[in-house]
């Protein structure tokens, strides 16, 4: 069985694989020049300073100009990585079986379609958590002038610095396999997952992520002026940030009535009651990680789980 | 003796509507069995659900006395299946394909598999779907027999083959049952091809049984009578009528005799198989499903034990 799926995904399988070695190489390459500039430039050695200044006297900013932009297309690579995973080897799985009526053949073989099942699955998750793990271990080599500058707990950065990458991988396959075992149609499976995969990675990711601890707000008065009584560490995530309102909420949609000299007189004017600053301290990193690879892995059991059930109901 | 493929009361129903009813036949140990019924008479469902690949909704299967669904790891090595319109892993080579066998079959014949292949002339570097349909479908046979089952079924393997490929065909498939005591299971919607090949006969039509039996037995106990309109209520009283069609004064009856045929008045023909086949659909037409099958499986020679 391990011979016959390989032999069924091989043309899939190289080209992920390339794809992979592809975006490895250009990791390594980018990677080893940001380590380099790092050095070089003394960042490093400022930044392991026992109080190293603020941006160390513009070479952090120079480097962050220079290369931030990289890491948005990473970012956004690794964002979408699973989800083609999960679309043109996790939907086409099952479902091409169905589509071209080949489980009449193979489920008539010597073993169960149970048996089946498990090794393809055992087969294509394992090959997910290898291909996880291994871009994790690179992204955050590849990552670590930048963590040590910004750290690792942001919005982005997230996605590829933890266990996260591994459960979303995961994840995407298992979604895939059941979408495609459930629909038996290999084209409206691809596109389904898709759209099931957006449908729970986005709301996670913005909606419940900075929220499985409670976050921590700082408040202060008009009159302390716009800068936060707090210094945020390199490792904490800035959540949010904006007024406080009359009535004690907190907002980015401000509308001012009279004419004042500043925006913060003006607000004050309006009843507003001063700034606030929302955050997640860096020590909840782990956590947070942890917490959402536990979501991501308990949806894609509960997928696979439905996955052999609907194989061993026998509805052919 | 045991059956090779043992049906008790099989139903199968696909949400509201019923593919197969009470469906009770037994094909004995060693024999090539046609399974004939019209387009849509659950010859499929009853195949799937021989092998396993259904559950029944009601009733029982059993290939050489065990079930199939509840023990698959000891039925499958013993079932050999090709599906309908043969289907293949059309980007796998003919060798991949002998090598998904012995890879996924403990009893693989890799010797058979790769005599048949060269007897055929069908080369193992090539893709599956690079073939001809007579081909791949050679293939789909080699893949089972190779298997060395016990019991084969196929469903309409002749359909979308040519006058040839179907001759080809069933030669390899004869070849393979004179070799080994296979049973097997054909189902096709005309008998005339499976006439040469086959032994016993199963006549499937509107999701019932309306005819199991040997060939040869039912070609005997069927016969064609021409005669006098007025005498067929004699003929009823001991013999069964499959079909009858009248003109002004004379009727023409399909009987099965249910013993000696002592009819002066009548003119007794032989009847084909074929004859035979047709009597038994047009009857599912023009008679409620209830009467037929059951009823004259109690008095007939085509009881089913």
């Amino acid at each position: 069985m391990i011979w016959v799926t390989w032999r069924q995904n091989r043309t899939e399988s190289f080209f992920i694989l390339g794809l992979l070695a592809l975006g490895g190489i250009f990791l390594l390459l980018t990677g080893l020049s940001m380590t380099n500039t790092f050095q070089q430039s003394g960042l490093s050695a400022c930044l392991t300073r026992p109080n190293p200044l603020t941006n160390c006297g513009g070479l952090g900013g120079a480097f962050l100009d220079h290369y931030g932009s990289l890491v948005n297309y990473i970012g956004v690579a690794v964002l979408i990585l699973p989800v083609l995973l999960g679309a043109l080897v996790g939907a086409p799985l099952v479902a091409r079986e169905f589509e071209q009526h080949t489980h009449l053949l193979v489920w008539l073989q010597s073993i169960t379609r149970t048996r089946w099942l498990i090794m393809k699955l055992a087969l294509v998750l394992g090959m997910g958590l290898l291909v996880g793990g291994a871009l994790m271990a690179l992204l955050i080599w590849w990552y670590s002038p930048f963590a040590q500058l910004s750290g690792s707990f942001n919005q982005l950065a997230f996605d590829f610095s933890g266990p996260v990458l591994i459960a979303s991988t995961i994840l995407a396959l298992a979604l895939g396999i059941f979408v495609g075992t459930l629909t038996r149609r290999t084209v409206f499976a691809i596109f389904l997952t898709i759209a099931v995969l957006v449908a729970i990675r986005l709301p996670v990711e913005i909606g419940l992520r900075p929220n499985y601890q409670p976050q921590i707000t700082v408040t202060w008065s008009f009159a302390q002026g716009d800068k936060p009584p707090v210094t945020l560490k390199a490792g904490d995530w800035n959540v949010g940030q904006g007024f406080i309102d009359a009535q004690g909420n907190k907002t980015n949609d401000v509308h001012v009535s009279g004419p004042q000299e500043t925006l913060a007189q003006s607000l004050q004017a309006d009843g507003y009651r001063g700034y606030y600053l929302s955050y997640q301290p860096a020590d909840r990193f782990w956590t947070f990680q942890w917490i959402e690879t536990s979501i991501y892995l308990i949806i894609s059991l509960l997928a696979l789980g439905a996955t052999v059930l609907l194989v061993r109901r026998r509805m052919v | 003796m045991i059956n090779a493929l043992e049906t008790t009361q099989l139903s199968k129903r696909y949400g509201r509507h019923w593919a197969l009813q009470d469906c009770t036949l037994a094909l004995p140990a060693g024999r090539v069995g046609a399974l004939v019924g019209p387009n849509g008479a659950g010859k499929t469902t009853l195949l799937k659900t021989s092998v396993g690949l259904l559950t029944p909704t009601e009733g029982h299967v059993q290939v050489f006395g065990r079930s199939p669904v509840k023990h698959p790891t000891e039925a499958l090595p013993r079932l050999g299946f090709v599906a309908q319109d043969c289907p293949l892993y059309k980007d796998f080579s003919v060798a991949d394909l002998l090598t998904l066998g012995r890879k996924l079959n403990p009893r693989w014949d890799d010797h058979l598999a790769r005599a048949r292949m060269q007897k055929l002339g069908i080369p193992l570097d090539r893709r599956a779907g690079k073939l001809s349909g007579g081909q791949q479908a050679q293939i789909a046979l080699v893949l089972a027999l190779a298997k060395r089952p016990d019991l084969l079924l196929l469903d309409e393997p002749l359909a979308s083959l040519d006058p040839l490929a179907r001759r080809e065909f069933l030669r390899t498939l004869l070849d393979a049952t004179v070799e080994v005591g296979l049973t097997v299971l054909l189902s096709s919607h005309i008998i005339g091809d499976l006439e040469r090949v086959c032994d016993y006969l199963i006549v499937l039509s509107a999701s019932h049984v309306q005819l199991a039996g040997d060939i040869q037995e039912t070609l005997q106990a069927h016969k064609r009578l021409i005669g006098p309109r007025q005498d067929v209520e004699a003929i009823a009283r001991t013999h069964t009528i499959i079909e009858t069609s009248h003109t002004e004064r004379q009727s023409t009856l399909l009987v099965r005799t249910n013993g000696p045929l002592s009819a002066p008045s009548w003119d007794v023909q032989e009847v084909s198989l074929e004859d035979i086949v047709l009597a038994y659909l047009g009857q599912q037409e023009t008679e409620l499903p209830s009467s037929s099958p059951l009823a004259q499986k109690q008095n007939g020679m085509e009881v089913v034990q």
